[in-house]
């Protein structure tokens, strides 16, 4: 019959058409992608935290300036830490620091302890390190927290903001 | 058909016709569709609803249009869509982990989207509007995106010198250096290779029976555990002879061969007989031995196995080769010839020529041969007859096969370049480019570079590389090095982005070059950006310490910094060399706006000097960082001598502002006032002790690498 012949024709013609439409397969998530760099967790060596450039560039910046005082162990080995008095918290002390608000965080480092209202034995970095390399430190500080930093969000929005 | 009913048409052509027209339409209707649903605009519509979710909408949408977004630079080859859909790139206020992709903000950087494109760093394919054919290998486009893991390649395919926010690029190039992999291959802007030791006299030094051990079995291994251990002791660095995939008979004809190398004589040395008798009696020589081997500070460039808390760990430098078993390695007549001259053995080494006593070089020689031992070492090795002259023809032709020659020199035979391929433009390579074997690798450029360096037989079985033991971290550092060698580039005006890496040397001149050369100051000490990076960089010193105080240094080098266990040895050197270097260093590496005679000391008064203290202890607490005394921090160098130290000139520049005068140094830049900086420089000033013997030096210290805190 035409009929059938000119229903299957379009049908066929339809097919191929349609074809065209196919959704490209989704890329695999591979881990490697997303993962700039890694820090081992300072409690469990076994855990890696992964991190971003600005926290990679803080993480560097700290084991070049902050390490001696705010680690339990330096690059040349024994810590200052035990030094001073009062101790200085260790960088992934987030019982101490997760309070902490970026902005005293970033004034602590760029004008001091005594600026603060602490301990004067913490110098005053914002001639040395940019505010940039100093807010790459707090992205650090804050990546490595034990318990985890939870960044202050707006009650009932999607995304919490930081402006 | 009747005339009449030639107008009218039959329900049955008027069927066909509806039903053609319908899908017609249809298939008109396709392409609306189908472009409606393209991935892009789809990432476009959800960033609208994104930002309409969010309290800074009217922000976010500012820019908002609804076409295809590109960079498009026609100088630098870029047409990147990749802000079509990755919208949120240049809004500060997306930074956070929370936003959820492709809207995230770019992290800050030094470059600019809109003037560098996206696919100059991160590769991936620009003009594309599918997220599969701009991320991955498509079977148009074989360059996929490049992982973030690698992401510093990118950095170096511009920067050739190395930049501070890009450690594991610079890593890389360490370690291709470290590795002489420019033996073989040709690299572009990694320092000059250094090479393996020359063989020519090496049947002088070492038996056959160890040469068998050493080509046999690896000294590196990777242990259950994944961890790199040189002669069974972990190591913090790696080991720089690979492992040759070699049959045993190709074993037994090296190792004939190599120890019939004999070029040149050794330059014995009779060490007094009236030495040798008083101590080698003394039941206590090895223990005094000890003691003298460890005051020589040979662990400041040679790694060393010691035994601490139970606990057997690799401590020292890493400059020379690691000695935990060399008594059982060579030969006592060689050793002691070599520890008096190391040059006249191998022209080119870094060592120092020490000025020995013959008692130290009884003691020190006796604790080597006689502690750095292992009895176990040689035991696997069989029998070996004495060499053929099959076997050492043999050994020869395996010799150069295997390209011995590229690393080693040896009289007689031709140094061996461009062993291997050439690997300047690697990074640049396409997958079809790439012989994968039989491997079963993803067929990109990474995982061909990281399976090859993994297994060099995995890709190709008939590889002449080597086989080398990595540490994760090493590997991806090695990786990235290599990706970044991406060869010239495609445009004039991308090849002018280029920073070149600049080659500087240091030489010094008149009687200190000698010396200098002779102890061998740069394999520690950087002058002018040339030289090693263990010990304090020298640039300056001569504006930084009194000429006094250089020459006593030289003399009996005491520790500065007090955490530090990598320490200055004691060259013995005579009153005239530490004069002539005192000399040279105090007028020839100065900085210029800082004159050492710029500050007169005598107008210090008792009351600035008061005043001095009071703000080193109150106001500035520097005691957190320096010690005076016996109390203090040891983050910076202990202050006990300063005024026998330090010139007054360099203590107020410095204060003033110390990253002037040393760029990397971790001391802040305070905001002191010119009275306060002249009171702490009159304070400082006070500050003298005396030059006390060189406490015996103590490994106690179980940390091994004194680096950083030099700073």
């Amino acid at each position: 019959m035409k009929m059938r012949n000119l229903a299957v024709v379009s049908l066929l013609f339809c097919a191929v058409a349609l074809s065209g439409c196919r959704r490209t397969a989704a890329i695999k998530p591979n881990e490697a992608f997303g993962v700039y760099d890694t820090e081992a967790d300072w409690n469990d060596s076994q855990k890696l935290v992964k991190l971003g450039y600005p926290e990679s560039q803080g993480k560097r910046i700290f084991y070049q300036y902050c390490v001696w005082c705010h680690a339990d162990a330096s690059p040349a080995g024994p810590s200052n830490r035990s030094n001073l008095s009062p101790a200085p918290p260790l960088l992934n002390d987030g019982e101490k620091l997760n309070g902490e608000s970026d902005e005293f965080m970033q004034n602590i480092i760029t004008l001091g302890g005594s600026a603060m209202g602490k301990s004067p034995m913490m110098p005053p970095y914002g001639k040395t390190l940019s505010a940039a390399e100093i807010k790459a430190v707090i992205a650090f500080t804050r990546a490595i927290a034990q318990p985890p930093y939870q960044r202050p969000g707006r009650p009932g929005s999607q995304y919490a903001t930081k402006q | 058909m009747p005339a009449e009913d030639m107008g009218k048409l039959s329900y049955r052509t008027r069927l066909t016709f509806a039903v053609a027209t319908v899908v017609c339409v249809l298939v008109l209707a396709i392409s609306p569709i189908k472009d409606f649903r393209s991935e892009w605009k789809h990432y476009k519509r959800s960033f609208v609803r994104f930002a309409q979710g969010r309290p800074d909408t009217k922000k976010l949408l500012a820019d908002y249009n609804s076409n295809i977004d590109q960079v498009w630079l026609p100088g630098m080859n870029v047409v990147d869509r990749c802000t079509t859909c990755h919208q949120g790139m240049m809004q500060p206020t997306l930074t956070d982990a929370s936003v959820p992709q492709p809207f995230r903000s770019h992290p800050p950087i030094p470059h600019n989207v809109r003037d560098w494109g996206c696919t100059i760093c991160h590769r991936g394919q620009g003009p594309a509007t599918e997220v599969a054919e701009a991320h991955e290998t498509t079977l148009a486009w074989e360059q996929p995106i490049l992982p973030a893991h690698y992401l510093q390649a990118a950095c170096g395919s511009c920067h050739h010198a190395d930049l501070n926010e890009t450690p594991q690029l610079a890593r890389g190039r360490e370690l291709l250096t470290r590795l002489n992999c420019q033996a073989c291959h040709k690299l572009s802007d990694v320092a000059k290779p250094m090479l393996g030791p020359d063989l020519s006299s090496v049947g002088y030094k070492v038996s056959r029976a160890w040469i068998y051990k050493w080509l046999k079995e690896p000294r590196t291994v990777l242990d259950k555990d994944g961890n790199v251990t040189v002669n069974g002791y972990e190591n913090g660095d790696e080991s720089r002879m690979p492992k040759f995939r070699l049959k045993d008979e190709e074993i037994v004809a090296l190792s004939a061969f190599l120890s019939a190398q004999k070029a040149k004589p050794i330059e014995s040395y009779k060490i007094s007989p009236a030495v040798v008798a008083a101590w080698s009696k003394k039941p206590d020589l090895l223990p005094q031995a000890e003691v003298r081997f460890r005051q020589m500070m040979c662990t400041t460039c040679h790694p060393l196995a010691v035994t601490r808390a139970g606990e057997i760990k690799l401590i020292g430098g890493n400059i020379g080769p690691e000695l935990t078993k060399v008594g059982s390695k060579v030969n006592e007549e060689w050793l002691v010839a070599w520890l008096r001259n190391p040059q006249g053995y191998l022209a080119h080494n870094n060592m120092p020529r020490y000025g020995w006593s013959d008692e130290d070089l009884y003691k020190v020689s006796q604790y080597v041969m006689n502690k750095l031992t292992d009895s176990d070492l040689l035991t696997t090795v069989p029998k070996l007859e004495p060499p053929t002259d099959e076997q050492i023809k043999n050994g020869k032709r395996i010799f150069l096969e295997k390209g011995c020659a590229s690393c080693h020199g040896l009289e007689g035979v031709t140094p061996q370049r461009d062993f291997g391929p050439d690997l300047t433009a690697l990074g640049a390579k396409n997958a079809s480019e790439l012989e994968f074997g039989k491997a079963k690798i993803q067929r990109n450029l990474l995982s061909y570079v990281q399976a090859k360096l993994q297994d060099p037989v995995a890709v190709n079985p008939a590889a002449r590389m080597p086989q080398y033991i990595w540490k994760t971290d090493d590997l991806d550092a090695v990786t990235t090095a290599l990706l970044s060698q991406t060869g010239p580039k495609a445009t004039s005006a991308l090849q002018q982005l280029v920073v070149p890496k600049t080659d500087v040397t240091y030489q010094a001149v008149g009687e200190f070059a000698e010396v200098y050369e002779r102890y061998k100051c740069y394999a520690c000490h950087r002058f002018n950006g040339y030289g090693g990076t263990l010990a304090p960089d020298l640039s300056f010193e001569g504006s930084r310490a009194q000429k006094k105080w250089i020459a006593d240094f030289l003399k009996n080098p005491q520790t500065i910094r007090p955490t530090l266990i990598l320490r200055m040895p004691q060259f013995n050197m005579t009153d005239k060399e530490a004069a002539i270097a005192a000399d040279y260093l105090a007028m020839a590496v100065q900085k210029p706006d800082v004159n050492p005679e710029g500050v007169d000391a005598r107008q210090f008064t008792p009351a600035m000097v008061t005043m001095g203290k009071q703000l080193y202890e109150v106001k500035y607490q520097c005691q957190s960082c320096h010690t005076i005394g016996s109390a203090g921090g040891y983050v910076g160098p202990n202050l006990n001598n300063a005024g026998n130290w330090l010139t007054p000139a360099w203590t107020e520049a410095w204060l003033r502002n110390p990253q002037a005068l040393q760029p990397d140094t971790i001391e802040p830049r305070r905001s002191l006032t010119e009275d306060e900086i002249r009171a702490l420089t009159a304070y400082l000033m006070t500050l003298r002790a005396g030059i006390k013997p060189q406490a015996s030096a103590s490994l106690a210290n179980g940390h091994a690498n004194g680096q950083g805190a030099g700073r």
